[in-house]
């Protein structure tokens, strides 16, 4: 086996050394920990989801092997029976399998960092290893990547933790997922990460200055790179993760990693590679471009016809247009495969079909006249005669009646039915669970009949003859809104919190350990802390007495109380980041309760008389914060300008020179300025850089100004 | 047990050479150049003949068909395998009837009564056993073995025959057999070499480059120059990845206009292809597989891109009309005789695996 893996490397000198180390391992997660695909993956785990025909676990498997991996661990914790039977049928538990795969599966890993605490716990990596997750789909050839990891590790003597792997590609194509759009900041020559940073549909993004203060003096700043969600890592990565027990995604890490570097020393790297593909299917938009450059061929050598599963009937033959056909396809008078089509075994198409950019399972059965463009069947799908597709996921069992539309974006979950006669709107998620039936225990995995009945079907949105619930919650919701659920809830304690203090006269500093605990408990951020028990100091009184309150009614209950609970805010309040922060809730509250605008003046002053903040901390807000007309307007009524503006120029001179990176959210967030990417660098300023989604880019390198 | 042991290894290392078709051939993948997965090929069908159990000839066919199959299925644009596994049922077919003692050339020869009364006969023959069976036929595919490692140096042993002084060549792309046909005749003449670069991948460039290092009069031209620069030029010589049953080619994307060009011009068009690539395939379909994911060297097309498809044909089909000579490791033969060539290399049974 040696041989064979040694001869994918270039040249014998590293081949050697190949041998005389340990086996390439990998670590593969089997479970997203997350909902994008669900209602599907209530009842089938996403890495078993088909994607052409052969479930994504497989291309993932298969990318290790070929990029010589020799030993796999598979981590499953959603469903993991499922694709533990799924493994040990495949061909990579075969004893012949150059790749021997560990399957381990536990129901109480929450995310990747308690898979990466286990992998260390468990001690299972003893060198370098692989870490991807099981809906990665790649050909990119890692050996290059590991090279110049290992070579890094052994020139830096550790210091580099992980080479992220990224693909070129321009900013606006459509395998670059939306959710993990980043930018990056990069040494050029070292190609050590200085700063990552999600976009998040910001138009306008800041760097802190100090990342291009050390290092080498040619800096690039990349938005023209696609995630792979292939990471090099180095033994320490597990133990960093089971020191940090607050890492939950490889986001956290990288973000930790960065801004620790200096205390830990910790580096991280990256690999860009410019031919390969390599995509995460992250979510169900993802899952239709994926499966589009499959067919496509983006992907080779891993096409559909190439049948590399070695499942028996799974082979199909490729002809002109990119169009597959397994085994036993029959295709009726006048159908039309137009182009990029994949038709899977046994499947049998009626007369005068238009199909193209479609994937069709195994053992389906379509209709006369359908339409199908940019369809996603799995297997034993059936279509009925007069039936239109366009963009949407059909799973397995599901049935389609006559003359039913499906508009872009639908999904029918496994065994829906729906018709006759029906038009369904974009985007209609239905499945034969009742999406109230989520809040009930998980481990209720099985639906029993009886609960069948408990909730009847509608006919006017699944039709007479259909069967299933239309989910209401768009496919995509996203992890942001299950942390505003999160915040929500803080919140509702913390007022309760707070009530209680008031009601029961208990000390403050038992109001902050109860809030500190939990903070804790719902796993928030020290910052989101602060502004929330801003937010709910100031909204006390109306909670109390309605929101029918005349300002002078309002401030007179608030200022007491602000009085009161003013070693609370002294707790959280201390660094000047927390100010500005403190600052911001205040304007976002005022900005809502539009009539009250007046008494902010009065609660700012109270503020500082009570030396919650600083006088430079709201000089400095009030100069740099105004970002649209409404605050803008805020701070022209308020009159914080004519109380200090005595205070001189020039120390608000001093305060805007010293602005490093003060705010990344709220602010910046409305602004939309959009012109190429251009970094705009004033020595001793932001370094920022301007996103545009129309210009062609130019990713300039920022050379550091000397002197 | 370690006859257990044989077993499983066998089929390992099987299920490596599989994987590592399927991961490209082509030259793309682990394996590069036919000559390197020919010989891959022959060691791998050897192996089967000396570890797997067998006690006939005709069991041991069926073992090597059926595994033959599955390496054909696992890169079908690799004729090669298929052409090595042919090769080895031939021999196995030749050592069979020399020790049942009858002559191969009766055995060989066709006739309208052979076509009437074959078929029946055929399998049942190969099941008498032979103590020595083994040995020669391990031993016949060795001397197969030496053949193959000989082929490029046989090859360009002719080269003087071919290249004359002061002589423009034009050459497409990248093929090890054309290079080492060229440096050999550098040895003893100058000449002017003309390398069509071949885009997208660019061989042409490494050939260039290749050719250059030995001190070769090199020129590289961009495809679209070809027929322009044809006038000039005395003789092409290409390579080409298989050598179809009928004399024409499957070659590298580019090669149809070299050869009309030539054509054109009444330039000699000479294929350098030893004799493993010579398939019992005949043009049927369009061939069609297009290795490279080279989509994203695409400029900026940003959402465009999502209704674009990029299609990269990496085959041409050459008719065998356009083609003056092959000079394969056995000699120089006009396109018209490779049926006969055929007819010597394959069983006409074997033809279909």
């Amino acid at each position: 086996m040696s041989s064979r893996g040694g001869k994918q490397k270039k040249g014998n000198v590293t081949s050697e050394q190949e041998e005389e180390e340990q086996p390439l391992q990998a670590v593969l997660v089997a479970d997203s920990f997350n909902r994008r695909f669900f209602p599907i993956s209530k009842d089938q785990p996403r890495a078993l989801l088909p994607l052409g025909n052969v479930a994504m676990i497989d291309y993932t498997l298969e990318f290790l092997t070929s990029t010589g991996v020799q030993e796999t661990f598979v981590f499953c914790c959603w469903m993991s029976n499922k694709i533990k039977d799924h493994l040990l049928k495949s061909k990579w538990c075969r004893p012949t399998s150059p790749n021997v795969v560990h399957i381990i599966t536990s129901d109480l890993y929450r995310s990747l960092g308690d898979v990466l605490r286990d992998v260390d716990a468990k001690n299972l990596v003893r060198n370098d290893f692989i870490l991807v997750y099981g809906d990665v789909v790649s050909n990119i050839d890692v050996s290059q990547a590991l090279q110049e990891h290992r070579h890094r590790r052994k020139v830096d003597k550790n210091i580099s933790v992980m080479t992220m792997v990224f693909k070129e590609s321009s900013p606006g194509h459509k395998t670059r997922c939306e959710e993990d759009d980043v930018i990056v900041a990069m040494d050029s020559k070292s190609k050590r990460v200085l700063h990552y940073q999600k976009t998040q549909g910001l138009k306008k993004l800041q760097f802190p200055m100090n990342i291009f203060q050390h290092g080498s003096d040619e800096f690039e700043i990349r938005h023209d790179l696609l995630d792979c969600h292939i990471s090099i890592c180095s033994p320490q990565v597990a133990e960093l993760f089971t020191d940090n027990f607050d890492y939950q995604t490889r986001n956290d890490f990288v973000r930790g990693i960065l801004v620790n570097e200096e205390i830990l020393g910790n580096q991280i790297h990256l690999y860009v590679t410019q031919d390969g593909y390599g995509a995460r299917v992250s979510n169900l938009q993802m899952y239709d471009s994926v499966s589009l450059d499959m067919v496509r061929r983006w992907v080779y050598p891993l096409t559909p016809e190439a049948n590399f599963t070695d499942q028996q009937g799974q082979g199909c033959t490729h002809s002109r247009h990119n169009v597959y056909r397994g085994a036993e396809v029959s295709l009726g008078h006048g159908s039309q495969m137009e182009e990029n089509v994949l038709i899977g075994r046994d499947t049998s198409i009626g007369a005068n079909c238009h199909i193209s950019n479609s994937v069709i399972g195994n053992n389906c059965t379509i209709g006369d006249n359908v339409v199908l463009d940019r369809a996603h069947m799995w297997n034993n799908v059936h279509v009925s005669s007069n039936v239109e597709i366009h963009q949407s996921v059909v799973c397995d069992g599901a049935v389609v009646k006559e003359a039913v539309r499906l508009n872009k974006q639908c999904v029918l979950a496994y065994n829906v039915v729906i018709g006759p006669n029906l038009s369904l709107p974009e985007g209609t998620v239905v499945s034969m669970h009742h999406p109230e039936e989520e809040e009930e225990d998980d481990d209720d995995e099985f639906l029993s009949d009886d609960q069948e009945v408990g909730h009847t079907f509608n006919p006017a949105e699944v039709g007479p003859e259909g069967k299933g619930y239309i989910w209401k919650a768009s496919m995509n919701d996203t992890e942001d809104e299950e942390l505003a659920q999160c915040l929500w809830a803080f919140q509702l304690e913390v007022l309760g919190t707070l009530q209680r203090g008031l009601e029961e006269n208990i000390v403050c500093d038992n109001l902050v350990l109860e809030i500190n605990s939990l903070k804790y408990a719902y796993n928030i951020t020290l910052k989101e802390v602060m502004q929330i028990l801003t937010r709910v100091v100031l909204e006390y009184p109306f909670q109390q007495q309605g929101t029918q309150l005349t300002t002078l009614q309002y401030t007179g209950s608030l200022l007491p109380l602000l009085k009161t609970w003013s070693p609370v805010f002294k707790n959280y309040i201390k660094r000047a980041q927390d100010h500005l922060d403190c600052l911001s809730a205040v304007e976002e509250l005022f900005l809502e309760q539009d009539t009250h605008q007046t008494a902010m003046v009065k609660v700012l002053m109270k503020m500082y008389q009570l030396e919650i903040l600083e006088e430079e901390a709201i000089l400095k807000w009030f100069s740099t914060g105004a970002t649209n007309d409404k605050s803008r307007q805020l701070r022209k009524n308020q009159g914080v300008s004519t109380t200090y503006r005595a205070y001189t120029e020039q120390q608000e001179r001093h305060c805007v020179g010293k602005g490093i990176f003060f705010s990344m959210e709220g602010a910046v967030r409305r602004t939309s300025v959009c012109g190429t990417v251009r970094p705009v660098q004033t020595p001793g300023l932001n370094t920022e850089v301007f996103l545009s989604s129309s210009a062609p880019e130019v990713y300039p390198v920022v050379e550091r100004s000397r002197g | 047990m370690p006859g257990a042991d044989k077993e499983t290894d066998l089929t390992e290392r099987i299920e490596a050479f599989l994987a590592d078709l399927k991961r490209g051939g082509s030259g793309t993948g682990p394996l590069r150049g036919s000559g390197e997965m020919a010989r891959e090929t022959t060691y791998l069908l050897r192996r089967i003949t000396a570890q797997a159990r067998w006690s006939s000839a005709g069991d041991l066919m069926e073992i090597i068909r059926n595994e033959g199959r599955r390496m054909t299925a696992a890169q079908p644009s690799e004729t090669t395998v298929g052409n090595m596994v042919r090769r080895v049922l031939k021999i196995i077919r030749e050592e069979y009837a020399r020790s049942r003692g009858s002559s191969e050339e009766t055995e060989q020869q066709e006739s309208l009564h052979k076509l009437l009364t074959a078929g029946e006969l055929s399998e049942e023959n190969f099941r008498q056993h032979f103590v020595h069976l083994k040995a020669n036929v391990i031993e016949a595919i060795n001397e197969l073995l030496t053949e193959l490692d000989g082929t490029t140096d046989n090859i360009a042993m002719q080269a003087l025959e071919h290249i004359h002084s002061n002589e423009v060549i034009m050459t497409v792309g990248r093929s090890r057999t054309v290079e080492a046909f060229l440096k050999d005749a550098a040895r003893k003449r100058k000449f002017h070499v003309i390398v069509a670069e071949c885009a997208p991948f660019c061989q042409g460039h490494e050939m260039a480059t290749g050719l250059s290092k030995v001190g070769i009069e090199t020129t590289v031209i961009a495809d679209a120059a070809i027929f322009a620069v044809m006038s000039r030029v005395n003789k092409v010589i290409i390579g080409t990845q298989t050598v179809l049953a009928n004399g024409g080619l499957r070659a590298v994307n580019g090669t149809h206009s070299v050869a009309l060009a030539a054509r054109h011009h009444s330039t000699p068009l000479i294929i350098c292809a030893p004799m493993f690539k010579l398939s019992p395939q005949v043009f049927t379909t369009i061939f069609y597989p297009f290795p490279g994911s080279f989509s994203y060297c695409l400029p900026v097309l940003r959402e465009i891109l999502s209704k674009v498809n990029v299609h990269c044909p990496v085959f041409d089909y050459v008719p065998p009309e356009l083609i003056t000579l092959f000079i394969s490791n056995i000699g120089g033969n006009a396109p018209s005789y490779i049926y006969r060539l055929m007819s010597e290399l394959y069983h006409p049974e074997d033809h279909k695996l």
